[in-house]
């Protein structure tokens, strides 16, 4: 494994897009100007070449794994019983690629009196790393590629794509990083440039305030995933995820290991701690309401830092520090509880939403709430399942509509505009093919692959979770087909020009906006679609209907088993089975892609197993039909009748309202915490100017009053005066000295 | 006649110090104020020439030819100052200048 090259100068994956970044950066301003995007083109596509090759060898490596394990099968038959524990013992995909010692303190003997705290700049290739590259190096390639088109002629081009580099640079080192601190170096580096982007519009009140509110509540988050990092190094002694040494010393090995009770105890608060940074990341309940407020930076920013990757960190590091949580069953339930519930609540606020773009914030939020439920479930492999396909038809619609935003000349408000087949007939086809795997169409997207088997985790947990799921289904179902008929279909409306078009905030550059208003005036029709923008859409619904296909329902080689061969989800399920986490219920290994075990399990209880498929397979017609059903319900409401939904809407108000004001969570949050925290603020204000001046005030007033009295008494300008006080002083002294 | 003694040589520079002192604190002229601090200065002139010869080393005669030389150029620098400060108040009164207090 450490033989592949691409492990080798795994290094180039990260340093390629930074050193783009810094060259499109430092140079862009004066000698690159509208060609900046070739560094980060070279960096990003060249990190990305490095990634997917990265996959297909070690695809290569665990098929030659596999015919290994075949072969010896006839062994393994005897000693079955073992079979799975030593398919778990070694995890074969995974390699430490340490670089140096970046961060070293304590007593390296590692004695009890002084711990030894080591953070290495190192990757840890796995499975799961493998797949988040391509997703994040993939994606973010063709989303870099869209960009130039769609931010062309822009102010400050130039500073799009540095940071549009650097993001990529600390996407990478979180999904590679071998170690917590690693990961939290990337964390935060994604999360500055989630905050440099929102703002990009810098001039623009509203995107300044955004920019702020995404990182102040985002710092929420963070603080207790440096706490959790804290007390999981105070706990059990390292931050390496993985060892890869007999001794079982990384922090994903020792928590399955026998623990002491302060271990013990730690792990009860240790995935709580973690769950909060992952929750403020991935925009779940109490912490969501940064990422709606975020679309306010460039369409492209929305697609690929908020929609496919970043926000994604979350379920990817739940995912990664799997043993930690999967044994604490407190943590499992509040992860999936609020992963429903965000899911619920954001899939209900994007049903009155009307800016295209606020539509799908509120998606994306709500998906993120059905990958923490995978989690939560104990179905990570669901959950990165999702979190690739998700990836690619949310970038996908995005991008559609930044397509519609360049066309309507800035204009995001689906009342304004309708009908647009006409003039965006390709884009129409993408953003159907988007909205498709959005809603879970059956059979032919993957967004119904990965949202069944979330389901069919969540009914393996609890049928009430599964049903509430379901219907987070149809509400997905519902919106994203009511914004499709709603912009595509139906009479063509176009918006009439609006006047302040050429403003800067507007997401779209002067000459599109001009290009906009000469078509309405002259009527022709001109070209909103260049191919530099359609063709990124082409690769990513490509992604969206085949990703599916990677993890096909009971196939042995799937993404599930694949990512089966990670340590950190080859442990978690060990971890999650052992007798005193499983309370009696069955732990199906699937999940974990433990393809292996599932062999075992068939063998060992038949009928468990074929009633699992046939369940399996029931939900997957269920949640086929309830997807249908809210195509259909959009349909009746926003096709055929466009009155209807107003009607519904109007019949009670007070559901309209709430939906329309996002259930006041802003509100609540403004006059809850930020406007008694205001007020403080100006307590201690006032505490400062009175008491703390006032004291400083006095003591500078002691020697200018005593100054004063001198000048009236002493110094009067009397030569005599002085040489009488001088002979005083001077008396004075041979007086001390001498007596 | 008996000898001059170290004592008699201190007198003198003591009495020389006070009357200087003296002058220096109840005269008001700028000229004679001058002069009073001349008289403190060979006060303390005589007090070196008597320790120098009463320890029979010339350590404090030379410091006394070097503080006369001092002396003689900070009088000419004083006196043209006198001149400088009588030319612009018309008076040698040291309190024409208490306005310098500040």
């Amino acid at each position: 494994m450490q033989d592949l090259w691409q492990i080798q100068y795994s290094y180039l994956i990260p340093l390629l897009p930074l050193l783009g970044a810094c060259i499109a950066g430092f140079f862009g301003a004066r000698w690159l100007k509208g060609q900046s995007h070739w560094p980060i083109w070279i960096g990003v596509g060249a990190s990305a070449v490095i990634s997917i090759s990265l996959l297909f060898s070690m695809l290569g490596l665990w098929k030659v794994a596999g015919h290994e394990k075949g072969a010896s099968a006839g062994h393994a038959a005897a000693q079955r019983s073992v079979a799975a524990e030593a398919a778990s013992e070694e995890p074969p995909l995974a390699y430490n690629k340490i670089f140096f010692h970046w961060i070293t303190a304590g007593d390296p003997s590692g004695t009890n009196s002084s711990k030894f705290f080591n953070a290495d700049a190192g990757f840890l290739f796995d499975p799961l790393t493998a797949v988040m590259l391509c997703v994040v190096t993939g994606i973010g390639f063709v989303i870099t590629v869209f960009s130039a088109g769609y931010m062309k002629g822009e102010e400050g081009y130039f500073r799009f794509f540095a940071y549009l580099g650097l993001f990529i640079f600390a996407m990478t080192c979180l999904v590679m990083g071998n170690n917590l601190v690693m990961l939290y170096l990337g964390w935060e580096g994604v999360g500055l440039c989630s905050y440099l982007l929102i703002g990009y519009y810098y001039e623009k009140p509203s995107a300044r305030e955004a920019a702020k509110k995404a990182f102040l509540v985002n710092r929420v988050g963070d603080f207790n995933f440096g706490l959790g990092i804290m007390l999981s190094f105070l706990a059990f002694g390292t931050i390496t995820f993985f060892s890869g040494t007999p001794q079982h010393t990384g922090l994903l090995e020792v928590a399955q290991a026998p623990l002491t009770a302060f271990q013990q105890h730690a792990l009860r608060w240790i995935p709580f701690l973690l769950m909060f940074g992952a929750f403020g990341k991935s925009a779940q309940f109490p912490l969501h309401v940064w990422l709606p407020d975020a679309m306010e930076g460039p369409t492209p920013v929305s697609a690929l830092i908020h929609a496919a990757t970043m926000v994604t960190a979350g379920v990817y590091m739940i995912a990664r520090c799997g043993t930690l949580f999967v044994g604490n069953a407190a943590a499992m339930n509040t992860i999936a509880a609020i992963g429903c519930f965000t899911a619920l609540m954001a899939g209900t606020i994007a049903l009155r939403q009307f800016d295209l773009k606020k539509v799908f914030a509120y998606s994306t939020v709500s998906q993120l709430g059905f990958m923490f439920v995978a989690v939560g479930c104990l179905a990570p492999v669901a959950g990165v399942f999702h979190l690739v396909t998700h990836a690619f038809f949310k970038a996908l619609l995005f991008l559609s509509c930044g397509v519609v935003m360049h066309a309507m000349a800035g204009e995001l408000d689906m009342r304004k505009f309708s009908g647009l087949k006409r003039v965006l007939p390709k884009t129409r086809i993408l953003m159907l093919i988007g909205c498709a795997a959005l809603a879970g169409f059956p059979l032919i997207t993957s967004g119904f692959y990965s949202k069944d088997e979330i389901v069919a985790a969540a009914w393996e947990k609890s049928r009430f979770l599964a049903a509430l799921m379901l219907f987070a289904a149809f509400l997905t179902a519902y919106y994203s087909f009511r914004l499709y008929f709603r912009v595509f279909e139906g009479p063509e409306i176009l918006p009439s020009p609006p006047e302040n078009a050429h403003g800067p905030g507007h997401g779209h550059g002067q000459a599109d906006g001009h290009d906009a208003e000469s078509a309405h005036a002259t009527g022709h029709h001109h070209n909103h679609e260049p191919w530099i923008m359609i063709g990124p859409l082409v690769v990513l619904a490509i992604g969206a209907i085949f990703a599916g296909f990677l993890n096909f329902p009971e196939r042995a080689r799937s993404l599930g088993g694949f990512l089966g061969q990670s340590p950190s989800f080859a442990q978690s399920f060990n971890v999650a089975t052992r007798p005193n986490v499983a309370n009696g219920r069955v732990i199906p290994p699937l999940p974990f892609g433990q393809i292996a075990a599932q062999e075992e399990l068939e063998l060992a209880d038949k009928d468990f197993a074929t009633s699992q498929h046939s369940l399996h397979r029931m939900l997957m017609i269920v949640s086929g039909l309830i997807s249908l059903l809210g195509i259909y319900f959009a349909y009746l409401m926003h096709l055929k009748d466009r009155t209807a939904a107003e009607r519904l809407a109007n019949d009670f108000p007070a559901v309209t309202s709430a939906l329309e004001h996002k259930y006041w969570i802003d509100e609540i949050y403004q006059n809850g915490i930020v406007e008694p925290l205001r007020a403080l603020g100006r307590g201690f204000f006032a505490m400062d100017r009175i008491v703390v001046d006032g004291i400083v005030w006095l003591i500078s007033f002691v020697p200018q009053a005593s100054g004063f009295a001198l000048k009236l008494t002493t110094q009067r300008g009397y030569l005599q005066g002085y040489a009488v006080t001088m002979l005083f002083g001077i008396a004075v002294i041979l007086l001390v000295v001498f007596l | 006649m008996t000898q001059l003694a170290l004592q008699h040589y201190l007198a003198v520079g003591a009495i020389l110090f006070a009357i200087g002192l003296i002058g220096f604190m109840t005269r008001r002229n700028l000229i004679v104020m001058f002069l009073c601090t001349e008289l403190m200065f060979q006060g303390v002139a005589i007090n070196l020439i008597a320790f120098g010869r009463f320890w029979g080393n010339l350590a404090g005669q030379a410091f006394v030819i070097f503080v006369l030389v001092i002396a003689a150029a900070e009088a000419s620098l004083a006196l043209g100052l006198v001149v400088l400060l009588f030319r612009q108040r018309n008076t040698l009164d040291a309190d024409a200048w208490r306005d310098l207090k500040g």
